[in-house]
């Protein structure tokens, strides 16, 4: 990137960090090439260097689990009452007085949008016939998110309080939400024994993030003066933060709600893979299991219903402080109450209850009518993009260019020519001005011609930490150095570069498409007023949920993963560079505008240079939700340190699964320190 | 500077007091005094390493009873001075005493008690507590010396009822205009009647006709309460309007203290005068503040019966006519000193260079 750092003291003519790290990683690509066939181990790790990591982990977890099982399981056992009070009660309540109930708590939190709103889903989930599983479902997030709740209270009331302690704790949080969610679900397994106990402490931990974040960001706005106002008024600390500060910081603390809330029902969801629990989750995992399409997608409907109606109500009780007739709200409840007592007699049961049946069987019908009219068509797209970019990506041009599907074959020669054209056409670059951006094309002629899958283990290193560099320098190098030694060292390298293949592919897909549908979305209301709800429903939608659509149209394998990671990680990528290219200030406009720049000059020349940091931060978090959903997808085949997560869940291999958790979890660390590197880099070159 | 009466101890006492902000403060503020001579000399190195002094070497005595005012510039200090007073930030050197007690080393208990029955406090930005209604604000600190509700209640209609509030005891803060929130925060620092006020900028967010009205009405809360006052401004009319005494701080420097009359008529540099430029100097100062009253009594054949407590305006008016000493008189009618009329008119106009 610019310079940042003074020229160095060498002879050498001054080269921006950027072009030295490309220079560097040029070289050792060269080297690499060079040694192609004499030197094995440059290609690939060679077994006997790798450390029996998983074997240790498995041993010393094994030994530290057999420790504290007695404490464990006395745990399950208390969680196990409330976890049976609250199941029965939801699932024996009449569902009347459940659907009453939720409408009157949405008419008084948000009137008649959120009342119909609560009356049209729960209606939707009665008619689907699951009603039950359902029920079972929210029973699950009921108990874990007020566990969740007061450990993230807790924990971000401490780290408020412990300016020394805040530091670790804030790392620790960051570290919670780059472990995939999987890799949770090992460890509790073997020490909590299959069972719903496992889906609701993971997701008590994973829920409880938010909600510390959340309560240290309050507590920290709460301001200084009414901080002060307290102290001066005489209050304890205790006093301090009881009746003044927590009570200041409410709003943030019930948006952190808000976040539990979801996060424990995505990961109630997700749990479900463990089984023994007859809920929605594991509902939309058999039927998809079963290909039984229309049904998966009516289960997976159910969880966005509950999904909204939670994630609405919740979110408008924590930015709205007005609050509806209470009086109509008990009106709402005694009419429910009066209809489940009275026409109870009258009334299915819920379980029997499948209006939607006939519905579900011509969504079936339609989709296999569907599938069989544009088989072709969507066999071509599918075929298309593995064959023309994703496994040229994955094993280089020199694998994946064959008879079958380029119409020829690959030669060594063809090779040279890629590497050469890209070294030419950088030094042609590099002789405009640009050095770092053309000494950076021949090293990406070399990943094509290789192929991310089979880069060589020096190569990426080098690399990475060459980028890791320019963006925050040495510290930040030598921490993803260490980092990406541990998973070489740990015999996860291959799976680790197959992930991040994926991941990369789709991250890419994802800037290019997000970026244009952000830029699309800043130059049009009418793009925006269509974008934006679609944004905010992928948003509500729980991880699992999106398998279901991609499942129906391409079946299982990598594309059908890499699509559905798409769907899910373009959101902040189409929000950020919208909000980044919409904020510029208006006088930075004006200036151009009296300049006579045209419309476009302006977009390419003052709106993107200043939405730059902003679109920087969008891809971090497109990054960050593309490798959270790659390790769902595993469940619908991909190759990598995801299944490995997914096989070790199978097998209880507590050893695999937390390591490769550990490398899902360092390789979005990396990513996100770099990522937020470049975007400080240029956050501070525009002086702000 | 002036030094207050000697009779008993001041209401509050600082001497060589510090607040620097930054890493290290303590220990780098020793330093760069022990290396240095001089208190401004210290200051520039601290800000030379990236400290921030906000407070540099301040002293002052604030007698019982009196109405002392801290002006200067935005930036110049004058909210961390006295948050160091009431402790709301430690002070990174020196000493605060209030009623002979060093409250610098007072317990966090003793701190307590201290805040809840002695001290109140009016902020800058009113520090409302967002989620409580204007009624249960004022009637906070009361909750905390543990008086019962009702108790409360009552307490807080009286205190709001004299701000002029009443009718909006349950309302929420942002349901109020900032004039209104301000008279919430005088309500809530007076609720338990302490004897040490601080009143951070409380006018400076209205409009000049309000502003003028609540001066006003402070003034006469004030004569009946007769609490000792530490009042900051920006503004020298407010100043001179309410204070008894006044301390002008430049980038964390007192650079003067006195009396309106000592402001507006000996400033000690540019900074000082140029803040009391525009005001009529006449309407401030007294014919005490211009008289001689040492040497012999020169020849004075006219006597206008000027009075040692008649503003220079109208001394000067009444001596229109006179062209050599005239006599001054105090309240009880004895000869104090004498005056030239063209010393008055000078006094009137100096330091205009
Ligand atoms: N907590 C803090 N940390 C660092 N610097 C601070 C802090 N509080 C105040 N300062 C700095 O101390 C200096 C004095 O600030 P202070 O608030 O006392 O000024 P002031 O005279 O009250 O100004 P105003 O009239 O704008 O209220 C300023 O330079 C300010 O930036
Ligand atoms: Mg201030």
């Amino acid at each position: 990137m610019t310079d940042q750092t003074a020229p160095p003291a060498t002879a050498l003519p001054y080269l921006t960090p950027g072009t030295r790290a490309a220079l560097a990683s040029l070289l050792v690509a060269a080297i690499c090439l060079a040694l192609e066939g004499r030197a094995d181990w440059l290609w690939e790790w060679p077994d006997a260097w790798t450390l029996p990591v998983t074997d240790w982990i498995s041993q010393g977890l094994g030994w530290l689990f057999d420790l504290i099982r007695p404490v464990v399981r006395v745990i399950s056992t208390l969680l196990r009452y409330p976890m049976d009070w609250v199941n029965v009660a939801l699932v024996q309540t009449p569902w009347p007085l459940i659907i009453g109930a939720t409408v009157a708590l949405g008419w008084y939190a948000g009137g008649l949008s959120l009342a119909l709103l609560s009356a049209i889903g729960l209606g939707f989930v009665l008619a689907s016939g699951y009603w039950v599983e359902g029920m079972n479902t929210l029973a699950l997030v009921f108990v874990s998110v007020p566990l969740a709740l007061i450990l993230g209270l807790f924990i971000g009331i401490w780290a408020n309080e412990s300016p020394r302690a805040r530091p670790w704790i804030e790392a620790t949080l960051d570290l919670m939400q780059t472990v995939p969610t999987f890799a949770y679900l090992t460890p509790l397994l073997l020490l909590f024994g299959f069972g719903p106990v496992v889906g609701l402490i993971a997701s008590a931990i994973y829920a409880a993030p938010p909600m510390a974040r959340n309560t240290l960001l309050g507590l920290q706005r709460v301001e200084a003066e009414v901080k002060e106002a307290g102290i001066m008024a005489g209050a304890t600390r205790r006093q301090q933060l009881a009746l003044v500060e927590i009570p200041a910081a409410s709003t943030q603390i019930m948006i952190g709600v808000n976040q539990s809330l979801m996060a424990a029902l995505s990961m109630v969801i997700i749990a479900a893979v463990i089984g023994g629990f007859d809920d929605i989750g594991w509902e939309v995992l058999l039927t998809m299991r079963q290909a039984n399409f229309g049904q998966s997608f009516l289960a997976g409907l159910v969880i966005v219903a509950f999904a909204i109606i939670i994630d609405r109500i919740s979110a408008r009780m924590a930015t709205n402080r007005d609050r509806h007739d209470l009086r109509i709200s008990w009106i709402i409840l005694a009419a429910s109450a009066a209809l489940a007592v009275y026409a109870w007699a009258a009334l299915p049961a819920a379980s029997d209850i499948a209006l939607l049946a006939p519905t579900v069987e011509a969504v079936d019908g339609a989709l296999t009518q569907f599938t069989r009219a544009t088989g072709a068509t969507l066999d071509s797209i599918k075929n298309t993009a593995m064959f023309y970019g994703l496994l040229p990506l994955r094993i280089g041009l020199d694998g994946a260019v064959l008879p079958f599907t380029w119409g020829f074959s690959w030669t060594a020669t063809m090779s040279w020519v890629l590497l050469g054209g890209g070294a030419a056409l950088g030094l042609a670059v590099a002789l405009t001005g640009r050095v770092a951006f053309g000494a950076s094309l021949p090293v990406m002629a070399v990943v094509l011609e290789t192929g991310v899958a089979d880069l060589p283990w020096p190569f990426v290193l080098f690399g990475v930490g060459a980028v890791a560099w320019v963006a925050g320098g040495w510290k930040l190098t030598r921490l993803a150095l260490v980092l990406l030694a541990l998973i070489l060292v740990s015999g996860l390298w291959e799976r680790a570069l197959l992930s991040l293949y994926l991941c990369g592919a789709a991250v890419i897909a994802c800037a290019v498409l997000g970026g244009l549908l952000g830029l699309l979305s800043a130059v049009s209301n009418i793009a925006w007023a269509i974008i934006r709800p679609i944004c905010d429903m992928l948003q509500t939608i729980p991880l699992f949920v999106f398998l279901i659509p991609v499942l129906m149209f391409f079946q299982i394998g990598e594309f059908s993963a890499f699509l559905a990671i798409i769907l899910y990680a373009i959101v902040p990528m189409i929000r950020y560079t919208r909000h980044g290219l919409v904020t510029t200030p208006p006088e930075l406009l004006e200036a151009a505008v009296a300049a006579g720049a045209t419309k476009t000059q302006i977009m390419r020349d003052v709106r993107a240079p200043f939405a730059a940091p902003t679109i920087l931060l969008g891809l971090n978090q497109t990054i960050l939700y593309a490798f959270a959903m790659l390790v769902i997808t595993a469940l619908i085949g991909t190759t990598g340190l995801g299944q490995s997560i997914y096989l070790a869940l199978g097998q209880a291999d507590v050893g695999l699964g937390i390591a490769a958790g550990a490398a899902m979890a360092i390789l979005a660390l990396i990513s996100d320190r770099i990522v937020q590197g470049f975007a400080e880099e240029r956050r501070r070159a525009l002086g702000l | 500077m002036t030094t207050p009466d000697a009779n008993g101890t001041p209401a509050i006492a600082v001497e060589g007091l510090w607040q620097v902000f930054g890493n290290d403060a303590r220990a780098r503020l020793k330093e760069a005094r022990g290396r240095t001579g001089s208190a401004p000399e210290a200051a520039e190195e601290l800000k030379q390493q990236g400290l921030i002094p906000a407070v540099q070497d301040a002293g002052f005595e604030v007698r019982e009873g009196e109405l002392f005012v801290i002006m200067g510039l935005s930036g110049s200090g004058k909210s961390t001075m006295v948050r160091c007073i009431s402790r709301l930030v430690e002070p990174t050197a020196g000493s605060v005493l209030i009623d002979g007690e060093d409250i610098l080393a007072a317990s966090p208990k003793r701190l307590i008690e201290l805040r809840r029955r002695k001290l109140g406090m009016v902020f800058q930005h009113f520090g409302l507590f967002p989620h409580m209604t204007v009624a249960e604000n004022v009637a906070f600190p009361l909750k905390m010396l543990g008086k019962s509700r009702a108790e409360r209640r009552a307490r807080a209609f009286e205190v709001l009822d004299m701000v002029g509030l009443d009718g909006r005891e349950d309302s929420y803060p942002r349901q109020l205009s900032g004039g209104q929130k301000q008279r919430v925060g005088i309500a809530r620092s007076l609720a338990v009647n302490p004897d040490i006020w601080f009143l951070d900028e409380p006018f400076s967010a209205l409009d000049p006709l309000i502003r003028r009205q609540l001066q006003d009405e402070f003034l006469k809360i004030q004569s009946g309460l007769r609490k000792t006052i530490v009042f900051i401004t920006h503004d020298i009319t407010e100043a001179l309007k309410l204070a008894d005494r006044i301390a002008i701080m430049r980038d964390g420097r007192i650079v003067q203290i006195g009396t309106p009359a000592e402001i507006v008529l000996k400033p000690v540099d540019n900074y000082v005068r140029e803040f009391s430029k525009d005001v009529a100097r006449g309407r401030h100062a007294c014919l005490d503040s211009v008289i001689q009253t040492e040497g012999p009594l020169p020849e004075m054949p006219d006597d206008p019966k000027l009075r040692i407590d008649m503003t220079l305006d109208d001394a000067l008016a009444a001596c229109m006519s006179c062209y050599e000493n005239v006599p001054v008189y105090d309240r009880d009618g004895k000869m104090a000193g004498y005056v030239h009329p063209k010393e008055l008119a000078d006094a009137l106009t100096v330091d205009s260079e």
